[in-house]
């Protein structure tokens, strides 16, 4: 043998102690000769070593099919030896476990999606029935201000709801007409905000909040009126209070499978994403229908609902979900088919008066 | 063999940086799965940094292991968490009507989980760690130590603090007593009243804030120095108190006939983290200032180059700038917050994780450690949830 004899602590994982052993290094093996006892021979295709050492030099040594023996070297000079003479010094033990990998991947998709898609939606939908109306109050309140204050783009201060006396008084004689015949589980709060999103929403506790960017683009009241009494069918169908309940449960679970690899940042983001999911189809149908049926109730144009959409939709392609449902439901197509074809608008009197119009238009200057 | 066994550290700023921004990106780009492989590596690293008698310890957790541990924490805690908020947040709104009651509840509710969650992911750490060989072990008891600790959280609660190093030492020895190196046992000595000297600073800075409060509701301008110099003091007490319950702790453990003795220093570790933070908020600063700066050189260069091209500068320039998609800004904005919150991660790993791994290593030794010999190999804990519940709570499984 040439080579010049050094030394290595052996742990043999059977005792805390190392023993030393005279290392010598040949073609095909490494040498391990202890004090007392036989030498034995380590096979350099079966030296692993395991990754990520913090030592520069050092080299710990392991055998391939012996999870617990090490073999600590010192020499720096034996250890670059043995790193350039062992083909196989960082290749990964073969993966355990895959068929329970892949079982358990499977389970906690499936729960998390049980969860999220079935089971707390219809519980949301149950007990959202039994949410006393002050609860629901308070939940509409405070989910307003945390939109008011997120739709302000710089600042931390929320955005202004608009006050112009005549606008609200024009908004009041709105309302008034339109839940006339309507059943309302409380009074609705309703609101103007001065911001140019085209668009309006309901919040639970009979919360219906308009945004001065519907009011510019509307050509006339009925249009208004159509939204507005879309949003009424939200609020008597309690589609928020539902949204509001399924979102504190999903949230939950959403982050904890995403973990805190951002700081949180993607159950923000997901939480502002079902804030702002829309409803069901069923639910946008059920508040379409609802809408038609109480402007017809109160004598307002139910056409104004078909110009709405057809704005909505020559605006963007952003809400082709609304334009869909209300398309493919042929009782309501026929219904506006009924109204268009009548074509006197003899039955129907405007939701307000030209006057009124432009104070409502003009609400938040 | 001498009396006492020394731990070097050789852990390096440098590889550790290198190592934690690599698996730091490959986090991100994978949507947070490469986590458990980022964890595993990190530990190897740091386990190995520490060498108790020169020898280095051995991390031998794998990530698919955690990763496994996860999903099926995930398909627990799913139910629970997903259904319990749900019926919280109605209650809270029905019974309540405000939203607090439902996030104090659900904190509340959670608590006792993260207990279990966390000395569960203690006992998986001690099974995937072993030294000379020779792997430790905790005893199953998570549930125990679980109410145990619930109990004492309310007790130091209920006396205002002043059963904190009862809370300490006893949910210390709950876990130390169960802890093995091998086949030898360790064990917490001492009582709970040692650890009352540790609070010295705690009851100084405490007493310096409320007799500030007092003064300065009678007017008395001097405490304007005296509260912000209570708020620091609070802090460096926060800290005297761990290092010195942790020296206390350590220094009344034994294994068999091995003692253990630690002697790292307060004003050390206030130091690592007064220096640590400075240079990381320094560095993340900078790196804020330089890009600041690099977008504004880019809007005067486009206005430039208009310029000469013989254009007026006018309104509708910065309009086309404000057009810019939306997609766009939002992927710019995603990835600046990304890289911030990577960088900050990163450098805290290597300005205060590091150097603290260090100053708790190279104060730590084994003292009469020819009793080692003793010692022999413990069997392999299984343990196949690995630390699944304390990362899914975001708990007690940092490196």
């Amino acid at each position: 043998m040439t080579e010049t004899l050094v030394f290595g602590d052996l742990l043999d994982g059977a005792r805390a102690f190392p023993r030393r052993v005279a290392l010598s290094l040949g073609t095909n093996h490494l040498r391990l000769t202890p004090a007392e006892g036989d030498a034995v021979a380590w096979p350099l295709s079966a030296l692993r070593s395991p990754p990520d050492q913090a030592h520069p030099t050092d080299l710990v040594l392991a055998l391939a099919d012996d999870p617990v023996t090490r073999l600590v070297i010192r020499d720096r000079d034996l250890a670059a030896r043995i790193r350039a003479a062992a083909p196989t010094l960082h290749k990964r033990p073969p993966l355990q476990n895959t068929r329970k990998l892949i079982a358990w991947s499977v389970a906690a998709v499936a729960s998390v999606a049980l969860i999220i898609f079935v089971l707390v939606p219809v519980m949301a939908n149950q007990l959202a029935t039994f949410l006393p109306p002050s609860g629901e109050k308070a939940l509409g309140d405070t989910t307003f201000e945390q939109i008011r204050t997120a739709l302000d783009d710089g600042g931390f201060d929320p955005v202004p709801i608009c006050e112009n006396p005549e606008g609200l008084a024009a908004l009041a004689k709105m309302e008034a007409r339109l839940t006339a015949s309507v059943d309302l589980p409380y009074p609705l709060t309703v609101h103007v905000l001065d911001h140019e999103m085209i668009n309006a929403f309901a919040l639970p506790g009979g919360y219906v909040v308009l945004f001065d960017g519907l009011l510019d683009i509307a050509e006339d009241p009925d249009e208004i009126a159509a939204v507005f009494a879309h949003e009424v069918g939200h609020v008597v169908a309690r589609d928020p209070s539902r949204m509001a309940l399924r979102s504190a449960g999903s949230i939950g679970v959403l982050g904890l499978l995403f973990g805190d690899f951002a700081g949180g940042a993607v159950v923000l983001f997901l939480a502002e994403r079902l804030i702002q999911a829309s409803y069901s189809q069923e639910a946008e149908m059920n508040a379409d229908i609802f809408a038609s049926d109480t402007l017809e109730k109160a004598g307002v144009s139910p056409l104004g609902l078909a110009r709405m959409f057809e704005r909505f939709e020559a605006l963007s392609g952003d809400q082709p979900s609304l334009l869909d449902h209300f398309m493919a439901h042929p009782d309501l197509v026929s219904r506006i088919e009924r109204a268009e074809a009548s074509g006197s608008d003899a039955d129907y009197t405007p939701s307000l008066t030209a006057d009124e119009w432009q104070a409502l238009k003009t609400i938040c200057d | 063999m001498s009396d006492a066994l020394g731990t070097e550290f050789v852990g390096r700023k440098g590889p550790y940086f290198w190592l934690s921004l690599k698996t730091g990106v490959l986090t991100i780009l994978t949507l947070g799965f490469y986590r458990f492989w980022m964890k595993t590596r990190l530990r190897r690293y740091m386990w190995s940094a520490i060498r108790p008698g020169g020898h280095p310890m051995e991390y031998l957790g794998t990530p698919l292991e955690k990763l496994l541990g996860f999903l099926v924490a995930v398909v627990f805690l799913a139910f629970y968490i997903g259904i319990v908020n749900l019926i919280l947040m109605f209650a809270s709104f029905s019974l309540f009507a405000g939203n607090g009651a439902a996030y104090g509840l659900s904190f509340i509710g959670i608590l006792p989980i993260i207990f279990f969650a966390q000395y569960r992911a203690r006992r998986y750490i001690l099974a995937r760690t072993r030294w000379r060989g020779i792997r430790f072990g905790l005893e199953p008891g998570a549930w125990g130590y679980a109410w145990r600790a619930a109990l004492h959280w309310l007790a130091t609660i209920a006396s205002v603090g002043i059963l904190l190093p009862r809370q300490v030492f006893y949910l210390e020895k709950y876990r130390a007593d169960r802890t093995f190196f091998g086949t030898e046992r360790l064990h917490q000595g001492g009582r709970w009243q040692m650890l009352f000297p540790a609070m010295k600073h705690l009851i100084i800075a405490v007493f310096l804030i409320a007799g500030s409060v007092l003064a300065g509701q009678y007017g008395d301008e001097t405490a304007f120095v005296s509260l912000p110099l209570g708020i620091a003091w609070l802090g460096y007490g926060a800290i005297y108190f761990r290092v010195e319950s942790l020296r206390l702790l350590t220094n009344h453990k034994t294994l068999g006939d091995i003692r253990l003795q630690a002697t790292p220093r307060a004003g050390r570790v206030m130091k690592i983290y007064g220096v640590g933070y400075l240079i990381v908020y320094t560095v993340v600063g900078a790196g804020f200032f330089a890009l600041f700066i690099v977008i504004f050189a880019g809007v005067m260069a486009m206005i430039g180059s208009a310029t000469q091209l013989d254009e007026t500068f006018d309104i509708e320039m910065i309009e086309a700038l404000s057009n810019t998609p939306f997609w766009l800004t939002t992927i710019l904005t995603i990835m600046l917050y990304f890289t911030i919150f990577l960088m900050w991660n990163v450098l805290s790993q290597v300005f205060v994780g590091l150097p603290l791994a260090a100053h708790y290593a190279q104060t730590f030794s084994v003292l009469e450690p020819r009793h080692l010999t003793d010692v022999s190999q413990r069997p392999r804990d299984e343990f196949a949830e690995a630390e699944g519940f304390a990362e899914a709570l975001d708990v007690g499984a940092a490196i």
